[in-house]
């Protein structure tokens, strides 16, 4: 079996970079992960996994344009590669393949 | 309202965030933070932006190597170091004028800081030493009474714990039959180690000075007797008592204001255990207790005094109530405390023998500060005499894009390269003059101390300092340069440049005129003081110094001395002239006594001739008649004193009916160095047996004069074997009268050897400097010499003109330095109380030798250069 070395907090930042399609920066993933999780986290973190997913190659990443918004600093937009794409599908057909396995309980 | 975040977070973040991730990253907590703003209010998202900056300080987000120095950096430090190096190379007469001079000030600097630092250090290893005082009586009262530690623990709960020391002494060691002499004992109290930091080896560090006739010896002292066995428990006699061995402590470090070899315990007398207020026999120490104010309990110490020392010191005065003698002292009469770690700097009087004195390392920072200033000149003088000669390499550096930082940075590097490879050449040469030094010092450096971390860094720091001034100048002025002037070739060494450099090398002149000033008047002063009349005859005469051993038993002894064919004369005295002596106080017998305290000697009758002195009036002691012990005579100082008509069968008391008839009157003489003044003193007499009073058992025969005519040496051989007949049991000790008058002025000496030294290495690198600047401006004046020949100059006159130039720098060198050079001798000189009469020769006489130096060393070349063939110079163009 093929192992894919994904974390669960890199998993979940995968994710949301992928729901978050051409919008996909620092702050509106954090944001998102809050919003749709409740869970509180430190944009310093978020920053990290976003690194360590685009080291392994499942995202790529280009600088936008200025802001008003931030006095005029740039984003750095991240979006899905194929290789993220498919880790994706790959990790959510394994767990589908196992949950279907779970024995009813009556 | 200020909607920032906190400067600091985003200055933090700038400083370690690599400079790739920096904008995004501060975008992303900025525009949080504005979020924030709204949402949680300003003062919160201004605390959560610090701690989201906080959060992003890891090491991925950190600066690495590579953002540091960018590789063109490298690169371009790579290219400073060898175009410095090359340019090095290429000038080796420069390069190794510089090199040489630096390193020679750097030695000598590189000595002087391993000289302060320890000076600085002394004491300190103590635990607590900031919190042990001395005690003295009133401010300068060295020795203290026995009562003054104990009374003072009982009634201050300041005084955490009190140590009463005596010495340093010269016992007699004898271990069956071994018979040795050991320097540097001292007695003490039981506390001693409670006070002072001693590190006991063997022995219970409570128990080992509480019982009389105890010892502890150091460690080396204990393997020097018992190289095989343990030290501890053994018995040996120590001045013909049997003492017990009852520790072994580790040697002390050197620095500390009393060296001992070994620590006697005291006697069990009255005297020590109880003891009195007036006899001042002890060294006190106290150890504070933690926080408590040395100030505040020297405040209490008068009225303590007046308590307790009060009546008794009533008993020796004429006053009859403590507010009379109050009223009639200058001071009034208290105690003091002294910082321990004071002692050995500042407090020279009171330290046992570390011979230290603040006034010497202020000494020596000031050579050591000479004579790099003297090196840094001749640094700063090459680099910008030569920097015509580098314009055009800075030219074309400007022109292929240098910037000014650039140039200024390969400088630099050019300069620190030079001050590196002075610093190692200097820490060789100070590994050479390292016995030269300590004979200057008066100190025992050995070559490990040269490696000390402490010093090593402030070299370092220092070499950093000089190749950092010494470089700045010609980094900012050649980076300066524009650059099409520079290569056209325009750049001429300006007039304002040339101003400088003759004013820093006049300061040369200055700086080693002053020096050889120093130098002449110090040894002048030496010389003027040995040529001075003492009054007596120092010469042939071998001074005994223990004499005590042979109290109640002379007789054998001086027999033996007498008999031989050498010696002239046999003289008994309690003190002898050079060494220390003290003072009585005596009253006059007259209407109005008056009392003075006079300096008092007990001598034989023999002492006049024995010494030589001269009478002016009346007849010396006879040693034919016993009454004599109750007659004295006083020295001319006395006599005016005195004042009388008839001086001599006038009477002066000891008080209570002890009186003394005045029956001679001799000429002033000498008795110690030439820095003081004679005071009134009187003579009296020891009787024939060495006794001052045979009846209350007081011995006056300390130290023996003999004089010898002849052979001395097989003399003094013959008079040391009679000595070991007679006193088998302690070493023969002796010295020469004129030797122990001449070692009063061994410190005097040796600040002569310290100037001579001073001044020679100053003078020789200024001299390196003259050469290398010399050469340097014959060679852009090559031209200038060529044509003037041409039309008809001849070469005396040509030498002349270079000549001319330099000896106006010495002239106004001269005239900086003999004014300042006359002041700060008077002062040195003002410690004498027969001071040389300073005659202008001295002052003079400084500033010609530097001239005729200072020729020989332009002359040579400026001569070479006006035989030279003009036409040499001239077709070059």
């Amino acid at each position: 079996m093929q192992r894919i070395n994904l974390g669960e907090f890199e998993e979940l930042v995968l994710l949301i970079v992928a729901i978050l399609h051409d919008n996909a920066y620092g702050v509106a993933v954090m944001e998102e992960i809050e919003s749709q999780t409740g869970r509180k986290i430190n944009i310093s973190a978020v920053h990290s996994a976003l690194d360590r997913l685009e080291k392994k190659g499942f995202l790529g990443s280009h600088i936008g344009g200025a802001t008003k918004a931030r006095g005029g600093r740039r984003k750095r937009f991240f979006k899905i590669t194929v290789a993220g794409k498919g880790a994706l599908d790959f990790i959510r057909e394994q767990r589908n393949k196992l949950h279907d396995q779970i024995p009813g309980l009556a | 309202m200020n909607q920032e975040p906190p400067k600091w977070a985003l200055r933090f973040l700038r400083l370690y965030c690599k400079p790739r991730l920096h904008e995004i990253i501060e975008g992303d907590v900025y525009e949080l933070f504005y979020k924030r703003i709204e949402k949680e209010g300003l003062s919160k998202a201004r605390r959560r932006f610090s701690w989201d900056v906080m959060r992003f300080f890891r090491v991925k987000y950190i600066k690495g190597f590579e953002d540091i120095n960018s590789l063109n950096n490298i690169a371009m430090f790579k290219n400073y170091f060898k175009v410095s190096l090359r340019s090095l190379l290429k000038h080796k007469f420069y390069s190794f004028i510089n090199i040489a001079g630096l390193s020679l000030g750097l030695a000598a600097c590189l000595l002087i800081t391993m000289y302060i630092t320890n000076e600085l250090s002394y004491d300190k290893f103590h635990k607590d030493a900031d919190r042990v005082y001395r005690m003295a009586g009133n401010q300068m009262g060295s020795w203290t009474p026995a009562r003054l530690g104990i009374q003072a623990k009982m009634d201050f709960p300041e005084i955490e714990e009190i140590v009463r020391i005596q010495g340093p002494f010269n016992q007699t060691f004898n271990l069956n039959g071994t018979i040795y002499r050991e320097a540097r004992g001292f007695n003490a109290d039981s506390t001693f180690h409670k006070v002072f930091t001693i590190d006991f080896i063997e022995g219970n560090p409570d128990e080992a000075l509480k019982e009389p006739n105890s010892v502890v010896l150091t460690q080396s002292l204990a393997d020097k007797y018992f190289p095989n066995s343990s030290a501890y428990g053994q018995l040996i006699k120590m001045d013909g008592e049997t003492t017990k061995i009852t520790g072994v402590i580790a040697d002390p470090p050197k620095n500390t204001h009393f060296y001992y070899n070994y620590i006697n315990s005291m006697p069990h007398e009255t005297w020590v255990t109880v003891g009195n207020w007036t006899g001042n026999n002890f060294f006190t120490y106290a150890k504070l207790t933690q926080g408590a104010s040395a100030e505040a309990l020297e405040a209490k110490f008068p009225e303590f005094k007046r308590k307790y020392a009060g009546a008794e010191m009533l008993e020796w005065t004429e006053y009859d109530t403590y507010d009379e003698l109050l009223a009639a002292s200058r001071n009034p009469p208290t105690y003091s405390l002294k910082a321990m770690t004071d002692l050995h700097l500042f407090f020279p009087s009171f330290a046992l023998g570390s011979n230290g004195d603040i006034d010497n390392v202020y000494t020596f920072i000031a050579v050591a500060i000479f004579i790099l200033i003297i090196a840094c000149i001749n640094f700063m003088n090459l680099s910008t005499a030569r920097s015509a000669a580098r314009s055009k390499e800075v030219g074309m550096r400007k022109v292929l894009g240098s910037l000014r930082g650039n140039l200024i940075n390969q400088f630099l590097v050019e300069s620190m390269i030079v001050s590196l490879v002075a610093m190692v050449l200097a820490m060789g040469l100070s590994a050479l003059f390292l016995n030269g030094f300590n004979t200057l010092a008066n100190r025992n450096f050995e070559l490990i101390d040269l490696l000390a971390p402490q010093t090593l860094l402030y070299l370092l720091v220092l070499v950093l300092i000089v190749g950092l001034l010494a470089g700045s100048y010609p980094a900012f002025y050649l980076s300066g340069f524009k650059p099409i002037k520079a290569l056209k070739g325009e750049m001429k060494s300006g007039s304002a440049n040339a101003f400088l450099r003759k004013g820093l090398v006049a300061f040369q002149f200055a700086i080693s005129i002053f020096l050889i000033i120093s130098t002449v008047i110090v040894y002048a002063q030496l010389q003027f003081m040995g040529n001075q009349k003492l009054g007596f005859e120092p010469e042939q005469v071998l001074l005994v110094k223990n004499g005590s051993r042979l109290s109640g038993n002379i007789n054998g002894f001086r027999n033996a001395v007498e008999a031989h064919p050498n010696v002239e004369n046999f003289a008994m005295s309690d003190r002898y002239f050079s060494g220390f002596i003290s003072n009585y106080g005596y009253q006059t017998v007259e209407d109005n006594p008056r009392s003075y305290n006079f300096m008092n000697m007990f001598v034989s009758a023999q002492f006049q001739e024995a010494l030589d002195l001269e009478l002016v009036d009346g007849r010396f002691f006879n040693k034919e008649l016993v009454s004599d012990t109750s007659n004295v005579l006083v020295n001319e100082a006395a006599a005016k004193w005195l004042g009388w008509d008839g001086v001599v069968g006038g009477k002066v008391s000891r008080g209570e009916g002890r009186d003394f008839r005045i029956i001679g009157i001799i000429k002033d003489f000498h008795y110690t160095s030439l820095k003081q003044d004679i005071l009134p003193m009187i003579i009296r007499n020891v009787n024939n047996e060495g006794w001052i009073n045979e009846a209350d058992q007081w011995w006056g025969t300390n130290y023996l004069s003999i004089k010898i005519n002849g052979n001395f040496q097989n003399t003094v051989r013959d008079i040391e074997q009679a000595w070991s007949r007679v006193v088998p049991d302690e070493p023969f000790d002796y010295t020469f009268m004129d030797d122990s008058f001449a070692a009063l002025y061994e410190e005097e000496r040796r600040f002569g050897k310290l100037f001579t030294a001073s001044s020679g290495l100053a003078i020789v690198i200024a001299c390196l400097g003259l050469f290398a600047l010399a050469a340097f401006t014959l060679e852009r004046r090559f031209k200038e010499i060529a044509i003037r020949k041409v039309l008809g100059a001849t070469v005396p006159s040509l030498s002349m003109l270079i000549l001319t130039d330099f000896t106006k720098l010495v002239a106004i060198g001269a005239v900086i330095a003999i004014p300042s050079g006359y002041f700060l001798m008077k002062e040195w000189l003002a410690d004498f109380a027969y001071q040389l009469p300073v005659n202008p020769f001295y002052l003079i006489a400084p500033a010609l030798v530097v001239a005729i130096i200072a020729w020989l060393t332009v002359g040579f070349q400026s001569v070479k250069t006006a035989l030279g063939n003009p036409v040499k110079a001239l077709r070059s163009e």
